[in-house]
């Protein structure tokens, strides 16, 4: 190693010609020292889990904390033996300032709140009582331990000091329980009262260790009553202030990342950052740091994942879990280097298993005794395997050896024989209770938890449960859980959700909605894994092919079975169906490259979604689900999607031209790309537009920048003149049949017309396929919607003209005696808009929006025609001015 | 508090038709007359007078489940015009929490008397199945709380989540055949993510309660 001052002391030599060699490179070590040493721990880190990893019996046996633990304590061995000193520790500001956030914020943000809040009773009393109780029964059973005289008598150690260190070894530490944990699978409940006791009991852990830390530096002779009460207080003081500046943070950041539309590329950033200070304001006025992260990153997941984009938030949840499990890694290796520091050890065989077995001891009892009283208030009690569960999963872990290290060998003079103690206990635990918990658990039968994604149907059953508990309670009188959680959703919705979400977020935003969503992704995910061969069979529908529904029965089997009667075992007559098969293939191939690339303009009737992103992949994955759900449909004898929303883009226009004078078909093409766009996507503009706070940028619409805004547009007229598609088959229910429509709807776009003033956008779908067998209420809702609709709805108005009620009828008849300049002229003038409005106010939910959207009055089957009635007059009315 | 002793013969009967406490079902009988205003019955309009119910979307079919019949036990189809303290109590039943002592084999009875209840919910023409009509319904007033979800998307929700009961309860149905609904059947399938039994429950007595009331 070259001492960085060789360099310079060379340099001052001729500039023109540098001597040979010595100038070439330099040797700087001492400058990237720190990084460099960093960035080396942190890739043996990860090396070493990839090693582990390798070998999948080790890992499903030995949690991972246990082997990085061992590893720190072999890398130790050797950095001892080549360095002579004990280098590189888990220092405690490095471990609170930049290891502790990242898994304390990971751990906040993918909280599963509900769960979390449906359980905050217990888990809070586990944190608070349980964490005293722990720490004054093992602080004083130590005492006691001491006083009879068990412990070498070079432990110097009065009462305070061994609250003091009962206090920092009693908390269950976060790190630990979620490392064990995460591998075990224990039932939900049982999971989030652990490790949530493990986050919040942080508030207590933090006031203990301060008070007592200032009591024994004060001396027990100098400790007032009034010091006890200030203890008492700061600790209200501690985790109330530690959670309101997490609250205080997650509101700023939800507000913040409504605002990043147009900088998506930092919006991830903005969350780790807020979160960060939130730590360090919180630890800056010695406040829980902790606290503040959790509840900050428990608060602000709803708002922020609902402003920012679909990529802003996969990256945020991939980063934050890198850094999460880096830093976890790196804890545990650094927990193993440090505890070769033999300096800093001084054992004591008493006070070492004095602590281990009063720990384990009191913790057990305590979670007895609580969990008695608790189950006295549960509904659904903890029973006894839980609680050796809980008792057991105490695991103490960084935070306690963080905390040890950074006592005052001064004050606390038998210091070293607590880092000697806090380092057994924490190996111990990790180590020893990590590597039992598992068989204990299976041996136990605790209930594991079942991971499956929810399904939709779940999640509405769930939605509706939710109101149904609520409203019970109201009848019954009882303002229960459900109740208040009830009053907090109806304010967040009201006020907090409006405040913090973006406004397209927020009119989009529903669980059911995200689930649907989340749903529909996977489905075409799996759908691509499938080979697309669902698709194919149903779909094409080639004559010499016999449908399939499914490809996962053998194929033989069903080669031969296709092959028609007579079953044949002969060779040739499964190579002749080979054939077959492979032509069927080449006809899908030629369907999926079809339709797959452009196939926007074909199935604008399907399902979507509320963005649409450029990826190419992504986009296909989507289409393809599209197609999958729609043969799902088929086979479900259901009409395919009608999407027949038209919109008025009145209300935009009028804004349009009030602000700037611009009439909209001017500044369409402009403004957006023209995507086919199903009706969700539409969703967006329409609500945007009418509200009225968008200010300036009320013609470019509020989008997501990975959302477009297409419309699926038809000529009117074309259609009025009775053009029907041919699509409108009962026959065969193949897409790739149906013609093309994108040249309708490109040749007469509304904005490409010459009338400027058209201000009807009808996206319709061009194909219905009406099976002939469909439910009455199918029939019913359908016709509804085919005759509230507007013009296009009549091209198969008359296949379900039997089904129709005689007075929904005549609307269809009325609309389509409008011609097309009427219509062209069809926008809400103010005066009209304002009346319907006025007369929608009896329903005033989505009153504009029905007033925009006529055709959403579908919905409106089960309640009676009337207010469908209403609309059409409105929507009659405007079109004969 | 309602001491054992003084328990009079038809309350008893009650509590161990209904699996009541005393305690509990005095504390219902209470709210019970103060909903009806000390009548005998409970009508539909008595729930119009509890605050709190206004803003729950889907209040009236809550409500509507008070007088279904098929939840009263009485009868397999119908409404109810009113309901005595009796059938409030059979109502309140099917909200009671499992208790510790229960038996696989009660627990899943347990389970499905709920799910019955929230069957008939969904249910509204009483012929066993939950149509897709029914079942939009059902989602447009569970939406209707939030204004901006166009019913194109609960269009495409009920079609979805039908689509997805139709696929999870009938794995070979040919292409002729229609997925009519889901039946009580199906909708046992499609619960059985969830655990209805421990979360379908309210607490009915609490020291809250009891302090209020003495």
């Amino acid at each position: 190693m070259h001492p960085p001052g060789s360099g310079p002391t060379a340099s001052p030599g001729p500039a023109a010609v540098p001597p040979a060699g010595a100038e070439l490179l330099r040797w700087q070590w001492q400058e990237v020292q720190v990084p460099c040493l960093v960035a080396a721990w942190i890739l043996v880190a990860s090396l070493a889990k990839i090693v582990f990893h390798l070998s999948r019996k080790v890992t499903s046996v030995v949690p991972e904390s246990c082997l990085l633990i061992l590893l720190g304590l072999g890398l130790g061995g050797i950095v001892l033996a080549v360095a002579k000193k004990p280098k590189y520790q888990l220092e405690p500001n490095m471990f609170f300032l930049f290891l502790l956030p990242p898994i304390v914020l990971d751990s906040g943000y993918f909280m599963p709140s509900r769960l979390f809040f449906d359980n905050i009773g217990a888990i809070l009393t586990y944190a608070v009582v349980g964490t005293l109780w722990n720490s004054f029964t093992t602080g004083t059973a130590l005492w006691g331990l001491h006083q009879a005289g068990l412990m070498d008598p070079g432990v110097e150690a009065g009462l305070m000091d061994f609250l003091l260190f009962g206090s920092l070894i009693s908390a269950v530490d976060p790190v630990a329980v979620l490392a064990v944990f995460e591998e075990v699978h224990v039932n939900e409940t049982l999971f989030i009262i652990v490790f949530g006791e493990s986050l919040l009991n942080d508030a207590v852990t933090v006031v203990l260790y301060k008070v007592f830390n200032s009591f024994v530096e004060l001396g027990p002779a100098h400790i007032h009553a009034t010091d006890y009460v200030k203890g008492v207080a700061s600790f209200f003081l501690v985790s109330l202030g530690g959670t309101a500046v997490g609250l205080l943070f997650a509101f700023l950041l939800a507000l913040i990342t409504r605002f990043t539309k147009r900088v998506r590329i930092i919006e991830p950033l903005f969350v780790f950052l807020l979160a960060y200070v939130a730590y360090l304001a919180a630890e800056m006025v010695s406040l829980s740091a902790i606290l503040a992260v959790t509840f900050c990153g428990i608060c602000c997941k709803k708002y922020v994942e609902a402003n920012i984009s679909q990529k802003s938030r996969t990256t945020v949840k991939y980063t934050m879990k890198t850094l999460a499990s880096s830093s976890e890694t790196i804890i545990f290796m650094f927990l193993g280097m440090s505890a070769v520091d033999t300096s800093k050890w001084a054992w004591d065989t008493a006070l070492v298993l004095g602590t281990l077995f009063f720990i384990l001891l009191f913790r057990a009892v305590g979670v007895v005794l609580q969990t008695y009283v608790l189950n006295r208030f549960r509904l659904i009690p903890l029973d006894r395997i839980d609680q050796v569960v809980m008792s057991y999963g105490g695991l103490r872990g960084a935070v306690a050896f963080a905390l040890v290290i950074l006592l005052d060998e001064a004050k606390v003079k038998a210091k070293d024989y607590f880092v000697a103690t806090t380092i057994v206990v924490v190996f111990f635990t990790v180590i020893v209770q990590g590597l039992t918990i598992k068989p204990l658990v299976t041996w136990l039968k605790v209930k594991r938890s079942d991971h499956h994604k929810p399904t939709l149907n779940e999640e509405l059953h769930e939605h509706a449960f939710d109101h149904i508990l609520a409203a019970v309670e109201d009848i019954v009188g009882h303002h229960g859980y459900h109740y208040w959680r009830d009053k907090w959703e109806q304010f967040d919705k009201k006020y907090l959700s409006q405040l913090l979400m973006r406004k397209s977020a927020y009119k989009l935003r529903d669980e059911i909605w995200d689930v649907y969503y989340k749903l529909n992704i996977r489905d075409a995910i799996s759908f691509v894994d499938q080979g697309g061969h669902v698709l194919s069979a149903a779909k094409l529908a080639l004559p010499s092919m016999p449908s399939r529904t499914s490809m996962s029965e053998s194929s033989v089997t069903n080669l031969l079975r296709e092959s028609g009667s007579g079953a044949c075992l002969d060779l040739q007559v499964i190579d002749t169906v080979r054939s077959r098969r492979d032509k069927e293939d080449a006809a899908m191939h030629h369907v999926l490259r079809g339709s797959l690339y452009k196939p926007r303009r074909r199935y604008k009737a399907s399902y979507s979604r509320h963005f649409i992103s450029p990826d190419k992949q992504e986009r296909q994955d989507k289409e393809i689900f599209r197609q999958n759900m729609k043969r799902r449909l088929e086979t479900f004898k259901s009409t395919k999607h009608n999407v027949c929303s038209s919109k008025s883009k009145a209300r935009l226009k009028e804004k349009g031209r009030k602000k700037k004078n611009i009439s909209l078909p001017s500044d369409a093409p402009n403004g957006r790309t023209h995507r086919n766009v199903p009706w969700q996507e539409a969703a967006p503009v329409l609500v945007t537009v009418s509200s009225d706070e968008e200010e300036s940028d009320s013609s470019e619409t509020e989008r997501e920048d990975d959302e477009g805004i297409v419309f699926v547009a038809r000529a009117t007229d074309e259609v009025l003149q009775g053009k029907t598609t041919p699509g409108s088959l009962d026959v065969c229910p193949s897409p790739c049949i149906i013609p093309p429509s994108p040249t309708l709807a490109e040749k007469e776009l509304p904005w490409k017309g010459d009338q400027a003033d058209l201000a009807v956008y009808v996206s319709s779908e061009t194909t219905k396929i009406v099976p002939v067998d469909m439910q009455k209420a199918w029939n019913q809702s359908i016709s509804s919607l085919e005759s509230i609709a507007s013009p296009p709805g009549i091209e198969t108005g008359a296949q379900h003209r039997r089904f129709a009620r005689p007075m929904l009828e005549k609307q269809p008849q009325s609309a389509s005696q409008a011609t097309p300049e009427q219509v062209s002229r069809f926008q809400f003038p103010s005066h009209i808009s304002k009346s319907s409005r006025s007369k929608s106010d009896s329903s005033p939910e989505g009153a504009e929006q029905q007033e925009l959207q006529p055709l959403m009055g579908t919905e409106e089957q089960g309640r009676g025609l009337p207010p469908a009635e209403h609309r059409r007059l409105a929507f009659s009315r405007a079109s004969h001015i | 508090m309602g001491s054992a002793q003084s328990v009079p013969p038809e309350m008893r009967a009650l509590a161990e038709r209904t699996g009541f406490t005393s305690e509990q079902i005095e504390q219902l009988h209470r709210r019970f007359k103060q909903l009806n205003h000390n009548r005998k019955t409970i009508r539909k309009e008595d729930f119009d007078t509890i605050p709190d119910l206004e803003f729950n979307p889907i209040r009236a079919r809550i409500v509507h489940a008070f007088f279904d019949k098929r939840n009263l036990r009485k009868a397999p189809a119908g409404l109810a015009e009113e309901i005595n303290f009796e059938d409030f109590l059979t109502i309140m039943s099917y909200f009671r929490p499992i208790e510790m002592d229960m038996d696989e084999e009660r627990l899943e009875s347990f389970r499905k008397e709920k799910l019955k209840f929230l069957f008939h919910m969904y249910d509204a023409d009483y012929d066993g199945i939950i149509t897709l009509q029914e079942y939009k319904n059902v989602l447009d007033e569970l939406m209707s709380g939030n204004p901006h979800l166009e019913k194109e998307s609960l269009r495409a929700i009920a079609e979805g989540a039908m689509l997805e009961a139709a696929s999870a309860c009938m794995a070979r149905t040919g292409p002729d055949e229609v997925y009519e609904g889901i039946t009580f059947e199906d909708f046992l399938k499609v619960w059985k993510g969830i655990d209805i039994e421990t979360k379908m429950h309210v607490r009915f007595l609490t020291m809250e309660a009891i302090a209020h009331c003495y």
